[in-house]
């Protein structure tokens, strides 16, 4: 049986683990993504490593998503 | 398949009498990648286009206007291919007759687009006037009458000035069209106050009559000319049908005959002889001796430059990968070429991308849908890129198809199982996804441990024969020494902090730290103290591989949302909303599916360019671009 405070309290949990690592990644990205583009506007063979500058704060929310996996599929049982 | 295309440098020297054949031969080879020569010393001088050079770009100028005026683009297919020989022959004649026969057409349609122009200008001007009776001679011309013809916001208000006046007023779009009549000693005053409210003239064309009189004319004369126009483009598509393979070969023929000619800018020259340098792929180099000796009876010299050979930077790069695996290359080209001393990674992209795509999206539905979509854009596109990147796609959807028999899932129900779609009594082992998230999240460490440990093998074998064995084992070694014994630790120090038990000093423990030691001992004698700030990325690029995890369940759950949502909403109820829910499902398995080849596709991507390449790649290869055409449009004869 699960604790309802106890697991409500995980949920928003989860929730604000992939909310504000999504905010964070947002503003990283919006940064080196426009300027990605404009170096591609130069020069068009910049897309692979563009992409690559553009995608390396992602790395922030899949690990909010991680933790909110985690906190929901395992610690979530155990309450 | 490890490496890119072996190549030879091949110097071509002989006597200017028989540049032209050489150009020729090398041209029909295709083969030869020149290196344009730049360094002009007193003794060799970058040679001079012929001097059909500047003749045949005018052509290829006026032939291109005429084809952008009959809109040809150069993609289009023609049934069959011109012999070269009538092109030659005719193409200054027939050029100029076509020239003429296209602008005579053009011009017209010029005329009659200046004319409907002009027509509409009248109309536009006229319009707000056809309330008022008025001839339009009577608008102006008068001694002691200032007329004022335009639109306002408001009515003119000027009963200050005089209340000598005549208005005609109407509304019109947001305000009014005024005729104001007023005597002429008032006229500045009145007209200073009517820009004060908005007032913009109208300048009435000179025709005769009124207004409502006018405009019926001028429709049936705008009819009239439309329909003149859609006769002269007719004339032009009849144009275009007619002389486009001939507008094709030619355009072609021009672009083959200036390359030619301006190719000496590429050569060294003497007075009497000329040098090329070029490369060529290995493989093709006994083709071009017997080549260049049969064209000039063995008159020019070819020789192999092997003394330059070790430096990568100036060899230019043809991938080289079995026909599975080619499709990949685009991928690998997307981010850059490799060195020609480099591994070239398309054979491990091949084995890798689709299987981690297929690990995220893994799903019996999806694979299936991206296979049809898969082969259907492979048949109807014919870029290559995106041909590539549609073979990918089916190379994927038929792991995901796997990954979802593994999964149990088919557009996000059970196919098999007590809740299965066909198969309720039986149950094959399956390993449904939601709930085995720690399992899984284990089995992607595992995925990024092993996919670091042969990007840093491949960067230990590009170090190795790039700067020799002390540089590879300081800089990759170091590497590969830290992460395991960063794993080591790990796993014997995170249960007991978990649990909050003490930590007990055991073997495996004390051996992850030597390894870790050691590692950062090499690290720190090949970088310096700087490449401690490059450690915490060897934890981030292992942990990013959860990624692997956490972008399938979500499109997972979107599914499983999806179904859920037109089950409880529509489907539920009974009659006509089951036709609701069938909708709902369609749309929302149609964006998951756009969602789930999106972001799978780039976060796989990302894998290997970010975490996976970084390890060993570097890349900044020239792109080999032969001397040549590949003709569609003409034969040679």
């Amino acid at each position: 049986m699960v604790d309802p405070i106890g697991g409500g309290m995980v949920a928003l949990a989860a929730g604000i683990a992939v909310g504000a690592t999504g905010i964070g990644a947002a503003l990283g990205e919006q940064m080196i993504g426009s300027a990605a583009v404009g170096a591609m506007a130069e020069d068009e063979s910049f897309f692979g490593r563009g992409l690559v500058m553009t995608v390396i704060p992602e790395s922030i929310v899949i690990f909010g998503l991680v933790v909110a996996l985690i906190l929901l599929f395992v610690t979530m049982p155990t309450i | 398949m490890f490496k890119p295309q072996a190549m030879t440098k091949v110097i071509i020297a002989g006597s200017k009498d028989y540049m032209s054949i050489v150009i020729n031969a090398l041209y029909a080879h295709n083969a030869v990648h020149i290196s344009d020569f730049v360094d002009e010393d007193d003794d060799f001088k970058i040679g001079k286009p012929y001097a059909n050079a500047t003749k045949l770009s005018e052509r290829a100028v006026s032939l291109r206007s005429i084809a952008s005026y009959l809109s040809i683009k150069g993609k289009e297919d023609i049934q069959k291919r011109y012999p070269e020989g009538t092109i030659t022959d005719e193409i200054d004649e027939k050029t100029e007759h076509l020239n003429v026969e296209v602008t005579q057409v053009t011009d017209k349609i010029n005329d009659l687009d200046s004319r409907i122009k002009d027509i509409n200008d009248k109309k536009r001007l006229l319009d707000p006037l056809k309330s008022f009776d008025l001839p339009l001679d009577l608008y102006s011309g008068y001694r002691s009458l200032e007329v004022f013809v335009g639109t306002l916001k408001g009515l003119p208000d000027i009963g200050d000035i005089t209340s000598d006046y005549q208005l005609e007023t109407v509304p019109y779009g947001k305000g009014h069209v005024i005729a104001l009549f007023v005597p002429k000693e008032f006229g500045d005053d009145v007209l200073k106050r009517l820009q004060d409210q908005g007032y913009s003239t109208l300048s009435l064309p000179e025709m005769e009559g009124t207004p409502k009189e006018i405009l019926p004319g001028l429709d049936a004369q705008l009819i009239e000319l439309e329909s003149e126009k859609e006769k002269r483009q007719e004339d032009l598509s009849a144009l275009r049908k007619r002389y486009m393979d001939y507008i094709l070969a030619s355009d072609e023929y021009l672009s083959i005959a200036t390359q030619k000619a301006e190719a000496p800018l590429r050569f060294a020259t003497t007075k009497n002889a000329f040098v090329i340098e070029g490369w060529i792929p290995t493989k093709n180099l006994a083709h071009i001796h017997s080549d260049v000796d049969l064209a000039t009876d063995g008159h020019v010299m070819v020789s192999e430059d092997t003394s330059e050979a070790v430096s990568a930077e100036k060899v230019p790069i043809a991938l080289e990968n079995p026909l599975p695996s080619r499709p990949f290359e685009t991928l690998v080209r997307a981010f850059s070429l490799p060195k020609y001393n480099e591994i070239d990674p398309t054979t491990f992209v091949a084995l890798v991308y689709p299987f981690l795509f297929a690990l995220m999206l893994g799903d019996i539905g999806y694979g299936v849908t991206i296979i049809v979509i898969g082969l259907l854009v492979r048949r109807l596109l014919k870029s290559k890129g995106i041909r590539d990147l549609a073979a990918i796609l089916v190379y994927a959807g038929v792991i995901s198809l796997a990954f979802g028999i593994i999964y149990n899932e088919f557009f996000g129900v059970d196919l098999v199982g007590k809740n299965g779609l066909i198969l309720s009594s039986y149950a094959y082992p399956t390993i449904p996804r939601f709930d085995n998230v720690l399992t899984l999240l284990l089995v992607t460490l595992v995925i990024g441990i092993l996919m670091l440990t042969l990007g840093y093998v491949l960067g230990f074998v590009n170090e190795y024969r790039q700067h020799g064995l002390k540089h590879a084992v300081l800089s990759k070694v170091s590497w590969l020494l830290m992460l395991y014994g960063g794993v080591l630790v790990i796993i014997e120090i995170l249960p007991p902090l978990t649990t909050g038990t003490a930590i007990s000093i055991s073997p495996p423990l004390v051996g992850g730290l030597v390894l870790l030691v050691i590692g950062l001992i090499f690290l720190l004698l090949d970088e310096g103290i700087l490449g401690i700030a490059e450690l915490p990325s060897l934890l981030s690029n292992v942990l990013s591989y959860t990624r692997l995890l956490s972008i399938g369940i979500a499109s997972a759950g979107i599914a499983l949302a999806v179904n859920r949502l037109s089950y409880a909403l529509f489907i539920d109820k009974g009659g006509v909303w089951i036709i609701f829910g069938v909708l709902m499902l369609i749309v929302g398995h149609a964006v998951n599916t756009a969602l789930g080849i999106l972001d799978s596709g780039l976060q796989s991507l990302r894998l290997h360019y970010v975490e996976f390449f970084t390890k060993f790649y570097r890349g900044g290869g020239m792109k080999y671009e032969p001397f040549g055409y590949e003709r569609k449009y003409t034969e040679e004869q």
